[in-house]
Formats: C-alpha cells, sequence, structure tokens
C-alpha cells in the first residue's frame, strides 16, 4: 500500500477524533527549560513539583528495579540528581505520555500496553549502547512512544480494532499487516500524526512512522533499526500486549539487523541466544515499574 | 543453603559458559536446591567452595552429576508449548507449502534425544489431528533415538505415569491413552508413526544416514558435550535438515559459539535454528 496515501487515512481518522490527549504544560516547559544551556536541577525540580501528578510518578521511576536505587530516594530533588538531568527528559516525558492516555479504557489493557511500551524503550537502550549509538536516552524515549499509534486504535477505534486483533490470535498474522487491511493505515502512520500534532522532534517522528520499516527511514535509519529490533525481541519474549500481538522472524533477514550490523559490525558475535534468555530476566523488573507507576497509593 | 545474587550471578554464568544452559533469576530457587545437594555430596561449606571445585582438574565429573540434577532427567509430554505452538501455527504449515509446490508430501521428524519417548509422540498427536486437513495424503515419519537402550525400550512399549502425562490437554489425552490402574497406554494409532532406535550421537559414521528431516530436537544433550564434541554434532543435525528445516535444542539452551551457520529463528518464548 502506497505510504502517502496511508498517511492521508491516518491524518483523516486523527482529525476526526475529538478530544485528542494533550501532553501536560508542565512537561513542555520541562522540555524547554532542559534545552536551555545554562540550566540546573533546582530550577527543574521547582517547576516539576508544580504538577504533583507528574512528581509522584517521577519518585516511583526512580524507586523502580529499572533505575536500582540503592536506598528509596523520597525527594524530588534527589531523584532528579540520581537521575541526571539527561534522564529527567525521559521520565517528564514518559510521565507525560502515562498521563495524556490515562484512564481511557481501550480494547488494549493499559498494563501489557505499557509493559510493551517500557520494555522496548529498555532493550532499544540495551542495543543502543551495544552499537555505540551516540544518545541513548533518544532510544529509550523513541522505544516508549514508538506504539503511540496502537493506543490511539484502541481508545478511538476500539471496535473495529477488537475484531483485528481477534484475527491476530487466530493466524499467524502480523498486526501491522492486519491493521492495513482493516483500516487501510496503520499504527505507525496514525502515531506519526499524533507525534506531529505534539510537535514532537524529526527523529521520534520518524522512529514511530518506520519502525517496522527501517529501510524507507531517511533522517536516522539506524534508530529506526533499534526501535524496529527492540520491538520484535519484546514481542517473542513476553512483552506482547498480553500475548495479543504474534510475530516470528528471522534474525538474519531483519533489515533491521542488517542495517545496526553495518554500524557496528561487533554486533555480528552478539549472543543472541543469551540476549533473550536475559531480557525474559529482565520482564518481571518492567512489570514492577509498569504496577508501580500505576497504582494508586 | 540460600546462595547470593552474586554467587547465583558466577555459577549462572560458568555453567552458561561451559554448557550453553542458562539459568533465569526465576530459577534461582530450584537452582539453590538442586546446588544444595550436590555441595552435601562433595562436602562443599560454601557456594563458592563449590564453585572451585567445579573449575579444578577433576571438576568435569561434577558438573556432569550437577547437570544431572538441575536438567532433572525427566521427560514429559507437550513440554514445550511455545514451541508446539510455532511449529502448528507457522513452521509446519510453511513446510508443508514449500515441500507441497515440489510435489514431496513427506514430512521427517527426528527426536534426537527421545528418552522414554514423550517428545517425539507429542509431536506424533500433534501431526495425526492434521491428517484430515493440512496433511491429508502425507507420509509422516517420526524417529526417536537415544544412546540409553533400556529408555528406548520403555518408549517403544509406550506406557507412561501420571507425572509424564501431567501436561497433555484432555482432549488428547481421551483420545490417545487409555488409563489402566494410575499408568497410561499410548494407543497403537500413535506409535505407528514413530520408530526408535538406539544412537550415539557421537558416532559418525551412523549420523550420516540421519538424513532429510524436516524438523530435529536435541534437548538438554548437548549440555554434557565440550566444545569440540558439540560443534561435531550439531554439524551433523545441519548436514541432516533440510533447507527449510528447523532445529530445536532445550528451552534453556543456547548454541552460540558453537555453530556460526545455523540462524535463529524467534517465535513467542522461544527460537529454533535454521539453515
Amino acid at each position: 500500500m502506497d505510504r502517502q496515501v496511508m498517511l492521508e487515512t491516518a491524518r483523516n481518522m486523527v482529525a476526526t477524533i475529538d478530544e485528542l490527549p494533550t501532553i501536560p504544560a508542565v512537561a513542555t516547559q520541562v522540555l524547554q527549560l532542559l534545552n536551555s544551556p545554562d540550566v540546573v536541577v533546582d530550577e527543574v525540580a521547582d517547576l516539576m513539583l508544580t504538577d504533583q501528578v507528574m512528581t509522584a510518578r517521577v519518585m516511583k521511576m526512580v524507586n523502580s528495579p529499572v533505575y536500582r536505587p540503592t536506598q528509596e530516594i523520597t525527594s524530588l530533588k534527589r531523584a532528579l540528581i540520581y537521575l541526571g538531568l539527561r534522564h529527567i527528559k525521559e521520565v517528564a516525558l514518559t510521565s507525560s505520555f502515562i498521563h495524556a492516555f490515562e484512564d481511557k479504557g481501550g480494547v488494549l489493557e493499559v498494563r501489557p500496553c505499557w509493559e510493551h511500551a517500557f520494555g522496548v524503550g529498555m532493550v532499544a537502550k540495551v542495543i543502543a549502547e551495544k552499537i555505540h549509538y551516540a544518545d541513548l536516552e533518544k532510544a529509550y524515549i523513541a522505544g516508549i512512544i514508538h506504539d503511540i499509534g496502537e493506543v490511539v486504535l484502541s481508545y478511538y477505534r476500539s471496535r473495529e480494532f477488537a475484531e483485528v486483533l481477534a484475527t491476530t490470535i487466530q493466524h499467524p498474522v502480523k498486526l501491522i499487516d492486519a491493521e492495513a487491511e482493516r483500516f487501510g493505515t496503520t499504527h505507525a502512520e496514525i502515531g506519526y500524526c499524533i507525534a506531529e500534532k505534539w510537535n514532537f522532534p524529526e527523529a521520534y517522528r520518524e522512529a514511530i512512522l518506520f519502525h517496522h520499516d527501517p529501510l524507507a527511514a531517511t533522517s536516522d535509519p539506524v534508530l529506526c533499526s533499534i526501535i524496529n529490533l527492540a520491538d520484535l525481541f519484546c514481542t517473542v519474549r513476553g512483552l506482547n500486549y498480553g500475548g495479543r500481538s504474534w510475530v516470528s522472524f528471522n534474525l538474519a533477514e531483519e533489515a533491521a539487523w542488517k542495517i545496526l550490523k553495518g554500524q557496528s559490525p561487533s554486533l555480528a558475535q552478539l549472543d543472541v541466544e543469551r540476549f533473550c534468555y536475559e531480557l525474559d530476566d529482565a520482564v518481571p523488573d518492567v512489570q514492577e515499574l509498569v504496577s508501580s507507576i500505576f497504582s494508586k497509593a | 543453603m540460600p546462595i547470593s545474587d552474586k554467587d547465583f550471578e558466577l555459577l549462572r554464568d560458568f555453567i552458561y559458559n561451559l554448557c550453553g544452559m542458562y539459568f533465569h533469576s526465576t530459577k534461582k530457587y530450584f537452582l539453590e536446591s538442586r546446588l544444595t545437594k550436590r555441595m552435601e555430596a562433595t562436602g562443599s561449606k560454601t557456594a563458592m567452595d563449590y564453585y572451585a571445585l567445579l573449575k579444578s582438574p577433576s571438576g568435569g565429573e561434577e558438573l556432569r552429576f550437577l547437570l544431572d540434577e538441575v536438567t532433572t532427567n525427566e521427560t514429559y509430554f507437550f513440554r514445550c508449548v511455545p514451541q508446539l505452538n510455532a511449529i502448528e501455527t507457522k513452521f509446519l504449515p510453511e513446510i508443508v507449502e514449500s515441500k507441497g509446490k515440489m510435489g514431496f508430501r513427506k514430512l521427517r521428524i527426528w527426536s534426537a534425544a527421545s528418552s522414554s519417548g514423550e517428545e517425539a509422540y507429542t509431536l506424533a498427536m500433534m501431526l495425526l489431528e492434521k491428517r484430515a486437513t493440512l496433511l491429508k495424503d502425507w507420509i509422516i515419519e517420526i524417529v526417536g533415538t537415544d544412546i540409553n537402550e533400556t529408555v528406548v525400550a520403555q518408549a517403544k512399549e509406550g506406557v507412561y505415569n501420571a507425572y509424564s502425562v501431567r501436561n497433555v490437554p484432555d482432549f488428547y489425552k481421551r483420545k490417545y491413552f487409555k488409563e489402566e490402574g494410575g499408568r497410561f497406554i499410548l494407543s497403537p494409532e500413535v506409535k505407528k508413526f514413530v520408530t526408535f532406535n538406539k544412537l550415539n550421537l557421537y558416532d559418525d559414521t551412523k549420523m550420516v544416514f540421519m538424513k532429510s528431516f524436516d524438523f530435529i530436537f536435541c534437548a538438554n544433550v548437548l549440555i554434557y558435550f565440550d566444545l569440540a564434541a558439540k560443534s561435531k554434532v550439531v554439524q551433523h543435525f545441519y548436514n541432516n535438515l533440510q533447507p527449510y528445516g528447523y532445529f530445536f535444542v532445550g528451552q534453556s539452551e543456547s548454541l552460540h559459539g558453537v555453530n556460526d551457520k545455523f540462524k535463529t529463528v524467534h517465535f513467542p518464548g522461544g527460537f529454533g535454528y535454521k539453515k
């Protein structure tokens, strides 16, 4: 299917959605502040504290097994110092996404969605590290947001999306192919349109659009490949929307794998088997993180 | 005896690097209990004493005892469900399509460490269910081999205890087993698709005759071999596999560094190898 046509279909679909979620104003301000060269932690902390929900989430995230502090961190400022300025952007953005889509009640359950999102973020960061990608934080964020279009479909096209999900459970069909058939567009294009509306930087928009087709990427194919592989690995190792997403792949034939090996030839030596087993070990950590973020306490 | 996370990771890495078997963190308790047995048997006071013993010149023998403990030397029907699901939904239809196009309607499967036959018979039952549909008019050949004659004889007999059949879905249990005094007797209908033979995987003269398989399974055996032996045996499997065939090892095993020709093929809950 022609991508321009699919993008147009996605744009029309997004345009018909009333009350599209917005990113909290504080998050936008935090991101702007973090971009200024002489930013100090105190300023960021003061700004974040004006949003209690965001503050609570940051505290939960920083105390989760994914970040592993040696002792519990109890103040926001300490949390920000612990995370470092670079990581504040990660948690601020992540917190905003959760906020934007909270309590909407879609076809996909909230927790498996976020487990997949955080899983892909985490694995993307690990892969990025292995290939010496310059910006690990970018890989992490792109991982978290890559399926934002899926969430939109789940909330705003729930009836049709439930039918699509049912076909992928009965047959080994990739979700993206089933979506293309049903909607004439996919979560990749829809996610791109949302990212456009939210004024996301080009690299993130592209990662959302091409995370199933890294060869089509022009601005940062390496990032798209990282997200593509992280997505594939998470889907086969238990972070698969609670079993609602089916995929099978021959790693050597994946375009993303070839792109990343071109970028960093030592990747060919990766112990893929152990990588999978270690990912299994990390699944409970991801689940715990998501569970702590969504607990009301 | 509880072992620290650090000691667990050390032992896990040691076992993985030497045998290609990975212990998931969720298996820490299990490894702990098995290690405790071996530590008592060898008079090791701490996990580190035992680790030192494994690394010593006489460690090879002890490692075999440990592997016996951790693999529990047991097998049961429908052991690796993710693998069976992937075969049923994806790999089998794919192979049937490519072979069917060539007009070659024969499927060959090898359970290369068949023990008392559970794996081979599980596959036989699964394929039997497809005789009216996907595998209509297909010839099915399933071969089970093991080095141990006693288990080969057991496999041929096809009588199992409740533990072996605990994972068998009710539908299959009713259809293919007859229960008699707590024993489960496998239907001759299933047995006739499978032949069992004694085979040493290390015997080159015999291995070269195991030809043209579409699926080969070899779980929890390669972990006992050193790298050279492993490479040799895996190369045989590679040669014995059809170009579109699949090779599977045990659920926590790895062939990394053993054979660089096989490619990993991933599916929900596991992976296999392809040429």
